[in-house]
């Protein structure tokens, strides 16, 4: 699993625009993180919780629907949560003009 | 306002992919809609919670930050929330190939 996450840490960061990565497991804890340790941990817990609550939105309106991904736009950037398996990566890009 | 929603709902209806369209008045109520009853009020609680939470925590990033769209993509269509000053837009879309 670290192999996956590596490559895909790598992968995302060639991207421009982006402002962190933190990939959190399952427990809330991020794992890997380009962000600094604090940051991390507070986004990990916020965007855990706000992956669970979409992730029952989608099972509430449609038992056989799943969901796949969750992008918000704020003023200053855009959060992507991508849940996988064992973990779940939020990918923070600011937005080009 | 009534004018700006149907405008809305105009722009929005043109599109090829769009299966429905929901405004919601800030107390979750839904006051325009191109689905079917039961399921515009499901589709706007569970909207309307899912965006105080999202908002809630990006403020709890970052105070001075705000959410302005939520978008959730699932196995069989993508469902945007875009808060608007006095109500809020759902629309939901099934992905084009």
């Amino acid at each position: 699993m670290s192999a996956e996450v590596e490559e895909m840490l790598k992968h995302f960061h060639s991207m421009k625009n982006v402002a962190g990565i933190v990939v959190i497991d399952n427990d809330g804890i991020p794992i890997k993180s380009t962000l600094e340790h604090t940051l991390s941990v507070h986004y990990a817990a916020t965007m855990q919780t706000l992956l669970e609550k979409a992730r029952q939105v989608v099972l509430d309106l449609d038992a056989t629907n799943e969901l796949s991904f969750l992008r918000m736009r704020t003023l200053y950037h855009e959060i992507m949560l991508c849940p996988k398996a064992d973990y779940f990566i939020v990918v923070i890009q600011n937005p080009s003009e | 306002m009534s004018a700006e929603i149907e405008e809305i709902l105009k722009r929005y209806g043109n599109y090829p992919n769009v299966a429905g369209i929901i405004i919601v008045d800030a107390f979750a109520i839904p006051i325009k809609t191109t689905m079917e009853y039961t399921l515009t009020v499901h589709y706007a609680a569970l909207a309307h919670n899912l965006l105080m939470k999202g908002s809630k925590m990006t403020q709890n990033l970052d105070a001075s930050n705000e959410l302005t769209a939520l978008r959730l993509r699932t196995l069989n269509h993508e469902v945007m929330i875009v808060p608007e000053e006095n109500f809020f837009i759902i629309v939901v879309q099934k992905p084009g190939q």
